[in-house]
């Protein structure tokens, strides 16, 4: 939608790998249907890492889901969704056509490496699957392989515990060996859901640090999905502020945080505390993400919002520039600021009303 | 710790835990309202037979003196562990208890054996099947089934189903099916189920070996006389197998490790053997041992109701009767097997789930 | 902080508490009356029923425990233990007095003031001594029916009692029962299961208004009192003991012996179940079994849980040698399939006093509760070694509170649902036991006359196929739908209490009933 009317015309320069347009994600239970992911877009280019921040329940991990193909029901991505990954549509794929994106195209980390490791086999055991099923290596080139990724993602011994079970890795190894078995994959593009909050904050820096140099060697583009601001602030080059089902601010990382436009996204970064306790981070804001599950004809955040007034309860906020140096984008009513407030609803109205006709 | 050392620890725990229910078993029957000699002799004995018979007994000294409780205990708890199991008091009077045993195993076996395996080959896969089918029509279909098998008493299904099919019921048409066979009673079949070849005639030692070759007729006849019975004592299992391995399987496949295998690219007909299989195997493998502890009970009344001449039955004869020695034996074979099974299930615990460290197991 | 500071502070809550109840309902009366007075007027339409029940129960606990301490005291003291028989008569004295005092009283629904047992007149004349006049059929339908409503209605509005309490009277917003009852409410499996529990508890309590004829009158003494019936082969009507009238209507297997569900006797007596091969009632027969079902499931479990709760509490508070002794006694108990032990024990106490207390019952019930506890106990271990390793255990421990105190006020509360569930689930395992001891019969089970399920199974063998097939089949699907409905109950509760965990596998093999 909006973003591409206002694409900085700097970003042409590398291709995306992964554009996701539109893409809406609903899941259907008795009683109603939820849009966790309604309507968004954003892409990803090589060597990259976007991230999406947002609170929990704000859609982040769906649109994780959705891009690898990962919803199950009662969930569906909608039609008029689009996910093109290396110019390859993916919501048309068959399973088997998905599974061979899986791993070797797009491989995923996710939050809990307790549970993300199959209990009952050995970490090597499931590093070779990745070779076998990607790469096709077997037998000792695979354990010699498995051995270099486990020393690669910073696991000393790392011949040894290729024999160990998950649970005798502690956490913060545990989603090294996790790193590990989606690199064996040999992927161009991880997508990593909040892969260091279950751990403390000396293992998440390593972790970070570990997923930036892996990135430049290998040439890496990462989707970066969490809650932390600190974490985004760390290792995102853009960032994609979601909030219940919908991005509601787009920016390169500086400029977000430099200048903030969105009210949520203020809040955010406000909500920060000091350097060393990241951890409260998004709850200090007020009352709690909606569960969006009526079209979106308002602004989510109203209630929430500081800033509401009588136009933010009947206008759906669209994206605009809010800047003229960099491709920055918020859905607000706010912007653009040289405008009216009449004017400024009315221009998000006539947006609005483009957006829906152009999807008929 | 290795397993050897772990083994010999599992044996030692399970000494006292027999000794447990030897000596309740041993309680009831010594200090309960049990007359041995009256039951042996009936009310017209003399009172020299009487005497005699207490001191066979060991119930007074040769002098009079009635033998203390303990040392009761304790010649009874030695001649079960050396497996002196002495004679039948009533069941059938002064033949050793373990002719008694031996001629009604096979039967027991023979059900225990089918009733073990059909229970596993319907339960687990239909378990499994509505797991990964999970809120479908045929899930509640097979659900349903679990949860009506689970809540069927044994005995009321025999009564049922060994009714239609003798008494020119619904399911008549089975004991002509392919061949005229009996549901009930005890056929002789079963003691023609293998032909033993002595192949090694006439090298010592291996000499006594010899290779059971089953006879494939006598085997159909016997399968087939004893599938109801071994489907009504399997019934109960098979419903706890669909429960669990339900449960199991839902567990599993909605867990993290499934997503990141499909992450990497995994077929889905391997994440369900390779990563759903192995894991919905651990808290099935409880029930699948549990099967033994409900088969030895239900036994009792499976036999009872079909006819079968089996050791459930003659444990059922022999506390009727009162049959102290048998009654001891039967406690005590039975004590070995669920101590045994126990064991097996540990050991098999320790492979199959690696988080089980053979150290803190017990 | 001391014991005592930390005590007082304690009772000084406690006692504010209990103040603020009787105060909060009087500074707000009416919510309490307006629940508070139906309710009353609910349990007087019925209370000589209920009573009857307690006494009746009292009566057999009585006789039980001070008949175990008599047996142990007697070892000791033959003095003592003649005190202690001495107060037994003399309670069990009183109660029996009391019993038949409350059994005189009228209630609403009983058969007095809904009658259906009555004659015909002539061939196709009216009925004589039914309720309006109706036929026995539809005076008993009715009876049953307004019986099963007023049931269920009594057990909504205890229910609502407790919303009463939520809404007006409590001081905390929420706690997590809360959510729990919420949880259950939405859950339909889980309804099922009360609804079915409740329908048994219906039989147990109100059987003997509940069947067409009682027990006492059909089954335990039928040459008392002689019944009037229309005799077509003389024309008139006559008069007949109902022994003699059951010795005609009975079910054999053949089309003249055969009296099947929904159908009248010859003796204008209706048969909602059918009779028995001895020409009784099953559906009075079936009410009877379940009072001594619920009775016996209901100690045996009560037995079993409590030891099961203070056993396991006791492992993970002590942990160490402690909880290894009691594994190894639950596992010694377990060593002998439960079934063999029950045979075992009550074929060898079946004349002794101990087996005539409550027909047999209580013993069995002291049985089911020594054979089940292990099962609820490893069920329970893993949630109380949990709780044990919270930090308010450990900070209770710091402060010197009384293990007791620590385990009654802060691991119990915990521990309580998880039990709640298996417990649930191991009653059907009980009552599917109790059914095959009284199907094995032979002095097993609830010895005769009283009614027992699994004896009418027994009498129903042989006649499965063909037109008396009732005998059977009705008592065991009775027993299905209470087991079933118990099962459901228990997948309800623990799918309330522990959502997330949308019915871990573990500890269920525990609750694996079937067996029998
Ligand atoms: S549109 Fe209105 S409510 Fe929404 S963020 Fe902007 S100012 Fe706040």
């Amino acid at each position: 939608m909006s973003s591409e009317t206002h694409a900085d015309p700097t970003a042409g320069d590398t291709e995306p790998i992964l554009t996701v347009e539109n893409l809406q994600t609903a899941f259907y239970t008795d009683r109603e249907t939820i849009r966790a992911v309604d309507s968004i877009s954003f892409d990803v280019k090589r060597g990259e890492t976007v991230g999406i921040v947002g609170e929990s329940g704000s859609g982040k991990s769906v649109t994780a889901r959705s891009i690898m193909g990962l919803i199950d029901s009662p969930g569906r991505i909608m039609p008029g969704s689009s996910i093109k990954f290396q110019g390859q549509e993916l919501t048309e794929l068959s399973d088997a056509e998905y599974r061979s994106v899986r791993g070797s195209g797009i491989g995923m980390v996710f939050q809990d490496p307790q549970q993300s490791l199959n209990p009952v086999y050995t970490v090597g055991n499931q590093i070779r699957e990745s070779l076998k099923i990607n790469r096709g290596i077997t037998g000792e080139e695979a354990v010699e392989e498995a051995t270099d990724l486990l020393e690669a993602v910073g696991i000393p011994d790392a011949k040894r515990r290729l024999d160990e079970y998950p649970h005798q890795f502690s956490g913060g190894m545990r989603q090294r060996a996790v790193i590990a078995m989606m690199l064996a994959c040999d992927p161009d593009f991880l997508i990593c859901d909040e892969p260091t909050t279950a751990l403390d904050v000396t293992i998440q820096a390593q972790i970070l640090d570990l997923l930036k140099d892996l990135q430049e060697e290998r040439n890496l583009s990462i989707l970066f999905i969490t809650h932390d601001m600190g974490v985004i602030a760390d290792i995102a080059d853009r960032v994609n502020v979601m909030y219940a089902g919908q991005i509601v601010e787009q920016a390169p990382v500086e400029e977000l945080f430099a200048n903030p436009k969105h009210p949520y996204t203020r809040a955010l970064i406000d909500s920060i505390p000091g350097e060393h306790s990241r951890k409260e981070g998004l709850e200090t804001i007020e009352g709690e993400v909606p569960t969006p599950n009526e079209p979106a004809d308002h602004c989510r955040f109203a209630p929430r919002c500081p800033k509401a007034f009588d136009a933010c309860e009947n206008v759906p906020p669209q994206h605009v520039s809010v800047s003229d140096e960099h491709d920055h984008t918020a859905a607000c009513l706010l912007y653009p600021e040289d405008l009216t407030e009449s004017h400024r609803v009315e221009k998000h109205l006539s947006l609005a009303n483009d957006d829906t006709e152009g999807d008929t | 710790m290795n397993r050897g050392l772990y083994l010999i620890k599992r044996l030692l725990l399970a000494v006292p835990v027999m000794l447990f229910g030897l000596t309740l078993s041993f309680l009831i029957l010594y200090l309960g309202p049990i007359d041995p000699v009256g039951t042996i002799l009936g009310r017209q004995a003399t009172p020299e037979d009487i005497r005699q018979l207490r001191i066979q007994l060991n119930i007074i000294y040769p002098n009079g003196e009635p033998v203390p409780l303990w040392d009761q205990y304790l010649r009874v708890m030695w001649d079960l562990f050396t497996l002196e199991f002495g004679q039948s008091w009533t069941v059938q009077r002064q033949t050793p208890v373990i002719d008694l045993i031996v001629g009604r195993m096979p039967a027991t076996i023979w059900l225990g054996f089918w009733s073990v395996l059909i229970a596993l080959f319907v339960g687990i896969p239909l378990g499994l099947y509505a797991g990964l089918r999970a809120n479908t029509y045929r899930d509640y279909f097979a659900s349903g089934f679990g949860i009506i098998w689970r809540a069927m008493p044994n005995f009321w299904l025999a009564v049922i189903l060994a009714g239609l099919i003798t008494a020119g019921g619904a399911l008549d048409w089975y004991k002509d099916f392919i061949v005229t066979t009996t549901v009930t009673g005890t056929p002789d079949v079963l003691n023609n189920l293998f032909t033993l070849y002595h192949v090694f005639e006439g090298i010592p030692l291996l000499e006594a070996l010899a290779i059971p070759v089953p006879n494939l007729i006598p085997m159909a006849i016997a399968f087939k006389w004893i599938l109801p019975a071994a489907l009504v004592l399997g019934s109960s299992s098979m419903g706890n197998e669909v429960r669990i391995g339900r449960t199991a399987v839902l567990e599993s496949i909605n867990s993290k490790y499934v997503d990141t295998a499909k992450s990497k690219g995994v077929s889905g007909r391997k994440i369900i053997y390779k990563h759903v299989g192995r894991n919905a195997i651990i808290p099935l493998l409880p029930v699948i041992m549990g099967e033994f502890y409900l088969l030895i009970g239900g036994s009792v009344l499976v036999e009872q109701v079909f006819g079968i001449n089996g050791l459930g039955n003659l444990f059922f004869r022999s506390i009727l009767g009162p049959d102290i020695p048998l009654v001891m034996a039967l406690v005590f074979i039975f004590v070995i097997i669920q101590v045994t099974v126990n064991i097996v299930q540990d050991l098999l615990y320790t492979y199959i789930d690696p988080r089980i460290s053979l150290e803190d197991t017990q | 902080m001391s014991e005592t500071t930390s005590k007082s502070i304690r009772e000084d809550l406690t006692q504010r508490d209990e103040l603020s109840l009787y105060t909060r309902i009087a500074n707000n009366p009416r919510p309490f009356f307006k629940w508070a007075v139906p309710m009353l007027v609910l349990i007087a339409v019925e209370f000589p029923t209920y009573a009857g029940v307690a006494f009746g129960m009292l009566d057999a606990v009585v006789i039980g425990v001070t008949g175990l301490l008599d047996a142990a005291i007697g070892l000791v003291s033959s003095g003592l233990s003649q005190t202690i028989r001495d107060a037994q008569y003399a309670v069990v004295g009183v109660l029996r007095d009391a019993g038949g005092f409350v059994d005189g009283l009228p209630t609403l629904f009983s058969r007095e003031v809904i009658p259906n047992q009555g004659y015909q007149t002539g061939p196709n004349g009216p009925w004589e001594g039914t309720f309006l006049g109706l036929e026995p059929a539809y005076a008993w339908a009715l009876r049953a029916t307004l019986i099963f409503a007023y049931a269920l209605f009594t057990a909504y509005w205890v229910f609502r009692g407790w919303l009463v309490y939520r809404d007006h009277y409590r001081e905390a917003d929420w706690t997590p029962t809360d959510d729990i009852v919420d949880n259950l409410s939405n859950h339909q499996w889980g309804k099922f299961g009360i609804f079915v529990l409740i329908l048994f508890l219906t039989m147990a309590v109100f059987g003997s208004a509940l069947g067409p004829t009682t027990v006492e009158q059909n089954i335990q003494s039928p040459y008392s009192e002689r019944i009037n019936y229309f005799n077509e082969d003389t024309g008139e009507v006559d008069q007949v003991f109902p022994g003699d009238a059951n010795f005609n209507s009975k079910s054999k297997g053949s089309a003249e012996f055969n009296v099947g569900p929904m159908s009248y006797d010859d003796y204008g007596r209706f048969h909602p179940f059918g009779t028995l091969t001895n020409g009784r009632d099953l559906f009075t027969f079936m009410m009877g079994g379940a009072r001594i079902t619920m009775i016996v499931s209901a100690l045996a479990i009560g037995g079993a849980a409590l030891i099961a709760a203070v056993f396991s509490m006791f492992s993970a508070y002590y942990s160490g040698r402690v909880d290894l002794t009691i594994l190894t006694t639950a596992d010694g108990v377990v060593s002998i399939p439960r079934l063999l032990l029950l045979i075992l024990v009550s074929a060898v106490f079946a004349n002794h006093w101990i087996g005539n207390v409550l027909n047999g019952g209580f013993l069995l019930a002291i049985i089911f509760a020594f054979t089940t506890w292990p099962f609820l106990w490893r069920a329970v271990r893993g949630p109380a070694l949990q709780v044990a390793q919270e930090e308010w255990i450990l900070a209770a421990k710091s402060y010197g509170q009384q293990p007791r105190t620590i385990m009654r006020k802060h691991m119990f509360p915990y521990i309580v649902g998880y039990l709640l569930v298996y417990a649930s689930m191991s009653t059907g395992g009980i009552i599917i036991g109790l059914a095959a001891l009284s199907f094995l019969g032979n002095g097993l089970g609830i010895s005769p006359p009283t009614p027992a399920w699994g004896r009418a199974i027994s009498m129903g063998q042989d006649y499965v196929s063909g037109p008396s097939w009732h005998i059977s089949l009705l008592p065991g699907l009775m027993i299905v739908l209470l087991v079933t409905g118990l099962n459901a109950l228990g997948d309800g509760i623990r799918d309330a209490i522990d959502p997330e965990a949308g019915g871990s596998a573990e500890g269920e093999e525990a609750a694996a009933g079937g067996g029998g």
